[in-house]
């Protein structure tokens, strides 16, 4: 077993890989770019070591670099978790020469499988079903056209080398492939460096369901069940759960002897994942391997009770697998939701900046687990990926685990950095999603225009109801405690409230009781005990009994409440206040869609547009500088500007309007 | 016949009932539609519930010209009394603009002043709601008398009494000195308006085509003016916030601030805190966040929130009891000290100390304002009012440097010298007369033009002095602390600091510069 190991990664994989190391008694090498000097990662470490700049060519992917760190601090392996360095074959054989493990499959394995063509040959070889028309290297359009009449439209023509949704292009008939067969080779070379491309046939309502393998170096192979991850957006995974959902036993048997069939036949070494595409009759195809570990493989950690990267530093060592496939148990259900820092509501635009707080739900042994890769006060830089933790459920069934992920995410406290924690909570409630009824165009066809903060009104209105009320009713009782009040008059708190939701106006009764309230609102009665103090951000207890957590903050004169993937500004008032504020006229709401509101704090360094000047969608408007960056801020629609709010030199808040359009 | 005391008491009643009418129905309904409560709905809103004792609700005017002899509704305009806020006793007068235009009579004046006088006499705050046209013109020369009377007891109840003004309705040339003279004010967007000379006066002497909400609405105060401390929505969000802000203020000048219990821990630690500042010196961060995390419940009401951005002020609790936030922004300007700012926190300062609240200053200031709009607009006096009123202070102050405390902007922020009781400094905290990169240049002027040398030279400079210990070594630093910790060490501080006495040397008063 080895001593030290390095981790050439970063964020909740490089955390997560340490996890294990600690577990197993070996010492763990950090690496850190100029970006990442105060990351999470680096406080699991027990040595760290600076390789270079930000910018992840010339430090995550400095292979030099992080050699170097091998030979400076010691360490035989290296663990590069997934991205970056994973799949690179030139990695593996570089760290062989220098004597170092790559805890990983071989630079064979790698390449094989790294190259589409050749893996769909070897699978075809293997007996493995592939989708018709996969493996053969087109030279022209007419090459292209032949092959698709051969196979019938539509199809898909892909990059030999592509992967994560690029260098992939539709074809309907003749004319739309030879369109798209010179765009597909370009953007396979400037992508890939390498223009081969193919057309295969193309699979309609494709579910995405991966098999995760674990081979040794003695020849034995085993699978650990399926993953299903088709709750994708733009090729990105949203959602993975273990086991598939609407999928017969014979299918996975089969799949999951195909699976171990092409690890074999690959003399694959280390954890893998092979990836089916499941048709709307369930027929299946082998798509490609992966050959790391995958971001999603705490599901299948959870259902078979295995340790993935423990098993992947094993085999590195030359162990044999310590069990066969009838000791793989899969048990219960589980569900993974990557937390990315993005802007659910804005077009999932990423958002970097610090986290002002940061309160991931709680975990449970083998029920709640959260893999994370920050820390309140950390920062979420631009230069990397957006996913800044994974929490994953278990539960005997899977409506169970949808439900405690509910839970879970009602918990998961982030500001200071927009994340899509209420796009995931949405999804959690679709009707489709509840049905286990999807496949990879889910996301396209129930968001065809993006995702609106309207389109999720909250189910359960009278818990917010009741939630408001209590807030307001522990501040107001903490007001009235002050001191310096009139003998004999000091103030008793009234007990009805009128709770001001979406416009709407629910009159409750407000009764204290042992460590909370009771609410009556016209339909139900409430009682909400919690310990929550004043001004904490997660307000959790029991509403008559059944345990519930929603967000509270203070936004001016309201709370903003976030709950299942809602958000609402609530506010609540005297009854006769509710009154007097019925006797005037509501003010128009503030029209803000005529404003550009700064999306950063910063400093405006140029100004684009002059006043009554029109622009179109995507025209630059303005620069703000934030964080050393130039950021660009861009016209959402066609409009006139009318007033500049702003000039060069200006410091901005978040939300500060900028610019007036008309 | 002799009255029965049942007909006395409807008498009374219907006479009660013509007062609380105000200017009639047909007015009440105009004042809703401009989006507007009526004097007694808002103290209704004000105050807590059934608490509100009114008095002179039968004042009459007592003008005979124009035929105002025939006009008269009991009142006069301006409903008055005292009531209580969470049990704590205000005065409060609210000018009814359904009965002459809220107009302000000899009759009028007189009612305000009759409750300033019992708020001094019994220590206890007025909370003034301006909606009134102006001086009662009939009235004349009397109409001006009621102001000044008013003016002066403005001014005999400053430091004595808190002083509220809400700005509801217009208040415009002489009126708005009232209001002025007073502690904090508050207006309410598009039904509020200030100014000493109208849109009208304005575009005939300088032909300038200006809106009265452009001269002087809620937005030109809180954000170009600084006249006006917060700006809301409608009346209701005005009065409740009224209402949170009179929770920090003592009664009087001879009360402690009132205590609110919390459940907070006063020595919660904050461990994010040690990351606030970050790696870059010239990248800024959000003083707000270590505001909100070191004090009570999150709780934080700032003031003057749109002004000057480059200071943050603002009232919180730690451990209960009030304190005044002051603290340099580095997200606007870097943090830097100017005209405005100086001004800003010179006012807040003040009114801390002549109502015994602690002030607590964060510093992260890397000078003042360099430029010619600055010294022409005067920086240097005003600079001064900022230094002068942390000087003259004697409330416990405890300070905290995060990080930049530079140059004579140093001395200013309630540092040592100006006997500030306890002041730390993060590990980040870099006290010095300037930036390395300036020292040096200077100091080793000849090598200005080798770059290299200079920069050498700066770090080195950097490492000597870009730190605590420097002023640590000569006491000026009573502590470096942990950022995580600063909660625990202020609230310790404040506590050993409660019984603070200091005096200032008898004198008339002081001529601070102004």
């Amino acid at each position: 077993m080895f001593d030290k190991i390095l981790i050439a990664n970063r964020g909740e994989i490089a955390c997560r890989v340490m996890r294990t190391a600690h577990r197993l008694g070996i010492a763990t090498v950090a690496v850190f770019s100029e970006a990442d000097r105060n990351a999470l990662h680096l406080q699991f470490a027990d040595e760290v070591v600076g390789i270079g700049p930000a910018p992840p060519r010339e430090s995550y992917l400095a292979i030099d670099r992080i050699v170097a760190a091998c030979l400076k601090t010691g360490a035989t392996a290296v663990h590069p978790g997934y991205g970056f360095l994973a799949e690179n074959a030139g990695f593996c054989e570089r760290l062989e020469r220098e004597g170092i493990t790559f805890i990983g499959p071989t630079a064979d394995s790698i390449r094989t499988m790294g190259d589409k063509i050749a893996a769909k040959r070897l699978a075809a070889e293997a007996g493995i079903s592939v989708i018709p028309g996969s493996g053969i290297v087109l030279e022209d359009e007419d090459a292209a056209c032949r092959s698709a009449a051969e196979l019938g439209y539509p199809v898909m023509l892909k990059a030999a080398a592509g992967g994560g949704g690029k260098g992939m292009r539709l074809a309907e008939d003749d004319a739309q492939l030879r369109e798209a067969f010179s765009a597909c080779r370009n953007e396979a070379r400037s992508s890939f460096g390498d223009d081969r491309v193919f057309v295969e046939k193309f699979i309609e309502e494709p579910r995405h369901i991966e098999l995760q393998v674990l081979g040794d170096a003695f020849g034995h192979v085993v699978h650990l069940w399926e993953r299903d991850c088709s709750i994708q957006r733009r090729h990105q995974k949203v959602i993975e759960e273990a086991p598939a959902p609407r999928l017969d036993q014979a299918s996975r048997d089969a799949m999951g002897a195909q699976a171990v069939a092409l690890a074999l036949a690959a003399r694959y070494q280390s954890a893998g994942t092979v990836e089916f595409v499941v048709d709307k009759d369930g027929a299946f195809y082998f798509l490609e391997m992966n050959t790391r570990i995958q971001v999603e493989h705490p599901v299948t950690e959870m259902i078979t009770g295995l340790d993935l990267v423990e098993a992947m530093i094993r085999i590195a060592a030359g162990e044999p697998l310590a069990f066969s496939q009838a000791d793989v148990r899969c048990d219960g259900w589980a569900i993974e939701c990557r937390i990315n820092a993005e802007d659910p509501f804005h077009n999932f635009l990423p958002s970097t900046g610090r986290l002002v707080r940061y309160i991931p739900p709680r975990e449970s042994e083998g029920r709640v687990r959260v893999d994370t890769g920050v820390a309140e006060g950390g920062r979420v830089p631009p230069h990397y990926d957006s996913l800044i933790a994974k929490v994953v459920t278990h539960d005997a069934t899977r409506d169970g685990a949808v439900a405690m992920m509910r839970r879970a995410l009602d918990q998961f406290v982030v500001r200071g950095v927009e994340t899509n924690i209420a796009f995931q909570a949405a999804l959690l409630r679709h009707e489709r999603y509840i049905g286990g009824d999807f496949h990879t165009g889910f996301m396209a066809e129930e968001y065809p225009s993006g995702f609106n903060a309207a389109d999720m009104p909250h189910v359960d209105r009278s818990l917010l109801v009741a939630v408001a009320a209590f807030v307001h009713r522990a501040r107001i009782d903490r007001q009235a405690s002050v001191s310096g009040q009139l003998p004999g008059h000091e103030l008793k708190v009234a007990e009805e409230w009128t709770v001001v939701l979406n416009g709407e106006r629910y009159p409750v009764t407000v009764r204290p009781v042992t460590d909370g309230y009771v609410v009556i609102d016209d339909e139900h009665s409430s009682e909400i005990v919690s310990g929550w103090r004043l001004g904490e951000p997660l307000l959790c207890g029991a509403r008559n009994g059944r345990p519930f957590c929603v967000q509270v903050e203070h936004v001016g004169q309201m709370y903003r409440l976030t709950h299942g993937g809602t958000r609402s500004d609530v506010r609540v008032m005297t009854a006769r206040t509710t009154e007097l504020l019925l006797r005037m006229p509501e003010k128009p709401e503030r029209d803000l869609s005529r404003f550009l509101l700064s999306p950063m704090p910063g400093l405006v360094t140029r100004l684009e547009v002059d006043e009554d000047q029109p622009v179109r969608v995507g025209d630059a408007l303005l620069v703000i500088e934030a964080m050393k960056m130039e950021n660009v801020l861009r016209a959402d629609r066609d409009c006139v500007v009318d007033r500049l709010l702003v000039q060069p030199g200006d410091s901005v808040a978040v939300g500060q309007r900028v610019m007036e359009f008309r | 016949m002799v009255k029965s005391m049942f007909d006395i008491l409807r008498e009374l009643d219907a006479k009660r009932a013509a007062a609380r009418a105000g200017g009639g129905e047909r007015r009440v309904a105009a004042q809703h539609a401009k989006g507007k409560l009526t004097a007694r709905e808002r103290i209704e809103v004000l105050l807590d519930p059934d608490s509100f004792e009114e008095w002179d609700m039968f004042v009459e005017h007592r003008c005979g010209d124009f035929g105002m002899d025939a006009r008269k509704v009991p009142g006069d305009g301006v409903v008055t009394g005292y009531g209580t806020i969470n049990g704590r006793l205000m005065f409060v007068f609210s000018q009814d603009f359904t009965v002459f235009g809220g107009s302000l009579s000899e009759a009028h004046a007189e009612k305000i002043c009759k409750i300033m006088d019992h708020a001094v006499k019994v220590g206890a705050p007025v909370i003034g709601l301006n909606d009134s046209g102006g001086a009662r013109i009939q009235e004349g020369v009397a109409s001006l008398r009621g102001y000044a009377e008013v003016f002066q007891r403005n001014v005999l109840a400053s430091g004595v009494i808190p002083q509220v003004s809400v700005i509801m309705g217009p208040c415009a040339g002489g009126a708005v000195y009232s209001p002025a003279m007073t502690d904090f004010i508050f207006m309410v967007r598009d039904s509020s308006y200030m100014f000493v000379t109208g849109p009208d006066v304005v575009r005939t002497v300088t032909h300038e085509e200006v809106t009265a909400e452009q001269l002087g609405g809620a937005l030109t105060h809180t954000t170009k003016s600084g006249v006006a401390d917060l700006a809301f929505d409608n009346d209701i969000s005005a009065l409740m916030m009224v209402r949170r802000l009179m929770n920090f203020l003592p009664s009087s000048n001879r009360e402690m601030p009132p205590v609110q219990p919390t459940s907070d821990p006063a020595d919660r630690l904050e461990p994010s805190l040690d990351s606030l500042v970050p790696d870059d010196p010239n990248e800024s961060y959000d003083i707000k966040e270590l505001i909100l995390k070191v004090v009570d419940d999150w709780e934080f009401l700032e003031l003057r929130p749109d002004y000057a951005r480059n200071i943050v002020t603002g009232f919180a609790r730690m451990a209960g009891r009030p304190v005044g936030i002051v603290a340099n922004q580095p997200l606007v300007l870097a943090g830097c000290l100017d005209v405005r700012s100086a001004v800003k926190a010179a006012g807040f300062v003040r009114f801390c100390d002549a109502f015994g609240i602690p002030i607590v200053t964060f510093v992260d200031v890397p000078g003042f304002m360099p430029g010619s709009e600055q010294e022409h607009g005067g920086i240097i006096k005003d600079g001064a009012k900022l230094l002068f009123a942390y000087a003259e202070c004697t409330v416990p102050k405890v300070t905290v440097i995060t990080r930049k405390a530079y140059g004579g902007a140093y001395d200013v922020m309630s540092s040592k010298h100006l006997r500030g009781d306890v002041n730390f400094a993060w590990p980040s905290a870099e006290i010095a007369v300037m930036g390395p990169k300036g020292a040096v240049e200077i100091i080793f002027r000849a090598d200005a033009d080798d770059a290299e040398r200079i920069s050498e030279r700066a770090e080195d400079y950097a490492g000597k002095f870009a730190n605590p210990f420097v002023a640590g070594h000569r006491g000026f630093i009573d502590d470096v602390i942990m950022p995580r910790a600063t909660r625990k060490r202020i609230c310790r501080s404040l506590s050993m600091l409660r019984d603070k006495r200091l005096e200032n040397p008898w004198r008339k008063h002081n001529t601070m510069p102004l």
